[in-house]
């Protein structure tokens, strides 16, 4: 016989558990109490162990006065922001959408510590329902402001049949350890389309933790992307759900990692019914000691026959201290079905740098020119160019900075 | 006597372990177009890549005198600042670079290493306009991805076209003619010869004696074994399409 081994808790652990227990989310408490935070042993945490890489948590952020918030500078973009998870809109919102509120968190899936965390600590999330197309870009500047602190906010986006909209969230912080919980839940009616687009900009002393929810209903074509280029660690976990015939998803991200940075992007996409598609397509770029993770699984059920899925994830390694883990999963139950998964890891091509040079292009603007070109996959498919614009400044941004 | 714009000066040439150049001596006047022939392994391909100053290879022994200036210590962006072109036998395909955007940066790198100002967009629209026109490179081709996609003949004519554009002092002509057709071999090879000029040479590499049909050379070098081992007026390239390489380096086909 043996006895469960009972979890040592650590700061970070404790720090959780006595604010779950404060705002009354007891079974929560438990949970973490019981379990700990997951380490390498939980598959889907294996390559980013929170237990080892988050040390500490700060007391829940207070309401912060609205400063400055930064976002990207959209042209014409609709801006909401949310500094301390608390939504203010900036003028009118565009014809079509209607911004409320709704009580308590908005994720479905339980199965995950970070899930369950943001669901028992969000009081209010902001709704946005796009009735109608918007062409619009709705642009949602999340900031964590003041001393360091625990933000838990929550987005729930429903657009409605035949409707299409973009919409880009940002996360941006001040300097401090701050720790960002953040949830974005996504349906999407009958033929409807979005393209949402998450950027961290975090401070390098900020942990940012977020997840993405999609609902994907018949006929619906969802475009997404994130990108990774700010907190010191990041882990944004995807949970794509494609629900009816014709539904589709390109499902994209990014993890730029400069030295000691921990950059992750986890997709657990759910094909659920016959005749769905999906082509995520991740790229990490890592110098330094930098270490990026992309995990990418594909559960395609039973009944979910002419299934089309194909994961990619491609690597480019800047310094030979780097690290990119990639794991792909399939988990296939249906026979007729045309699934795949694939990975590539290199440094830049020596013969095309060679050829850049050759016409006389120095070594330094040849390798930004190859890593735009590598990156370029992931924005070029993006149809609101100001989107694209503040994307390739994003990418540049980082390119420079070392 | 003036300056010679390529003089080679008993080069020799290795990658890892392997001696792949063994003593190439060659000297090209301005205004002149030399041609070299030879077999498959012969080394041809390695003297364009040394030229334009590959990293894989790595020199022993000897000088490469461009206007009469060593270029063995640039890399190959100072090369190319210098007035040093490879035409390359297989033009490398990018991915997410435009054409347009990379024919921008080449130019203005290159007036930039020679302290010129950068061009401004029209006037860049206008020479590549210029350029495209001649050699068949229309708008649509600019904007596409860097060969991506090109067939055979668009990628040796955009090859001619950055040639064109980047008005080199030497231009290196690795087999050019591989996987051409006629009609497409006739449009690259008018390209080539509207580029020849006074103060510009050209080192044209090729198998066959059908490209130089096109590209009349000045001087034929047979190249064996890492070395020029004979040189002759144009008719050497016809008696080598006769005869075979055998009969000049001795060895079997």
């Amino acid at each position: 016989m043996s006895f469960p081994v009972p979890v040592r808790l650590g700061a970070a652990e404790n720090a959780l558990i006595e604010q779950l227990k404060g705002v009354g989310a007891d079974a929560t408490a438990e949970r973490i109490t019981v379990a700990g935070l997951p380490t390498r042993r939980v598959e889907a945490y294996h390559y980013t162990d929170l237990k080892l890489l988050l040390k500490s948590v700060p007391p829940l952020a207070r309401e912060a006065a609205e400063g400055d918030v930064p976002s990207l500078a959209i042209d014409d973009a609709f801006n909401i922001t949310l500094v301390n998870g608390v939504a203010a809109r900036q003028g009118d919102a565009p014809e079509g959408v209607n911004i409320g509120t709704v009580q308590g968190g908005v994720l479905t899936t339980r199965d995950d510590v970070l899930v369950q965390l943001n669901n028992s600590l969000v009081r209010e999330a902001l709704s946005l329902t796009i009735g109608a197309s918007v062409d619009q870009v709705i642009q949602i500047a999340h900031r964590s402001e003041g001393e360091a602190g625990h933000v838990a906010d929550a987005i729930k986006i429903f657009v409605a049949d035949g409707a299409s909209a973009t919409v880009v969230e940002t996360f941006s912080s001040s300097d401090a350890a701050h720790v960002g919980n953040h949830a974005t839940l996504v349906t999407l009616g009958e033929g409807a389309q979005l393209t949402h687009v998450t950027v961290d900009l975090s401070a390098r002393a900020a942990s940012h933790f977020a997840t993405n929810e999609y609902h994907v209903g018949a006929g619906g074509q969802l475009r997404t992307l994130v990108v990774h280029a700010g907190a010191g660690l990041a882990r944004t976990h995807l949970f794509p759900h494609y629900q009816g015939a014709g539904a589709h998803g390109d499902i994209t991200g990014l993890n730029l990692v400069s030295d000691g940075q921990h950059a992750d992007i986890t997709m657990d996409a759910r094909h659920a019914v016959p005749q769905t598609s999906s082509q995520p397509l991740f790229k990490s770029i890592a110098r330094g000691r930098g270490k990026s993770v992309v995990q990418g699984k594909l559960v395609v059920a039973r009944d979910a026959q002419k299934t089309d899925a194909k994961f990619m994830h491609q690597g480019l390694m800047l310094s030979d201290e780097a690290e990119i883990l990639s794991k792909p999963e399939l988990e296939i139950y249906a026979d007729d079905v045309v699934c795949g998964h694939g990975s590539t890891c290199g440094k830049l091509d020596e013969d095309s740098l060679f050829y850049l040079m050759s016409r006389g292009i120095p070594q330094a603007e040849a390798e930004t020119m190859l890593v735009r070109g590598f990156l370029e996959e992931l924005v070029d498919p993006i149809e609101d160019e100001a989107v694209a614009e503040v994307l390739h400044g994003v990418i540049d941004r980082w390119l420079l900075g070392k | 006597m003036t300056t010679p714009i390529l003089e080679i000066r008993n080069l020799h040439a290795r990658i890892e372990e392997r001696e792949i150049l063994k003593g190439v001596n060659l000297t090209i006047p301005a205004g002149e177009v030399h041609a070299i022939m030879g077999r498959n392994g012969s080394g041809k391909s390695t003297l364009s890549y040394v030229l334009a100053g590959k990293e894989d290879y790595e020199v022993t022994e000897g000088e490469i005198l461009l206007n009469g200036e060593s270029i063995l210590e640039m890399d190959p962006s100072e090369r190319a600042a210098a007035g040093v072109f490879l035409a390359f036998q297989y033009p490398i395909e990018i991915p997410g670079v435009a054409t347009m955007t990379f024919l921008k940066a080449a130019m203005n790198a290159q007036r930039k290493a020679r302290g010129e100002a950068e061009m401004t967009t029209p006037e860049f629209m206008r020479v590549v306009k210029e350029a495209g026109a001649q050699l068949q490179v229309d708008t649509d081709m600019l904007k596409r991805p860097l060969n991506v996609g090109f067939s055979g003949g668009e990628k040796k004519r955009a090859e001619i076209m950055q040639m064109a554009l980047l008005k080199p002092s030497l231009c290196v002509l690795d087999e050019t003619d591989s996987g051409l057709d006629i009609d497409a071999l006739q449009v690259v090879s008018k390209g080539v010869n509207a580029l020849r000029a006074d103060n510009r040479s050209m080192l044209v590499i090729t198998h066959y004696q059908r490209l130089l049909n096109h590209i009349v050379p000045d001087v034929v070098h047979v190249f064996s074994d890492g070395r020029i081992v004979e040189s002759g007026d144009k008719s050497l390239a016809l008696q080598l399409e006769a005869k075979g390489y055998a009969d000049f380096d001795g060895a079997a086909a």
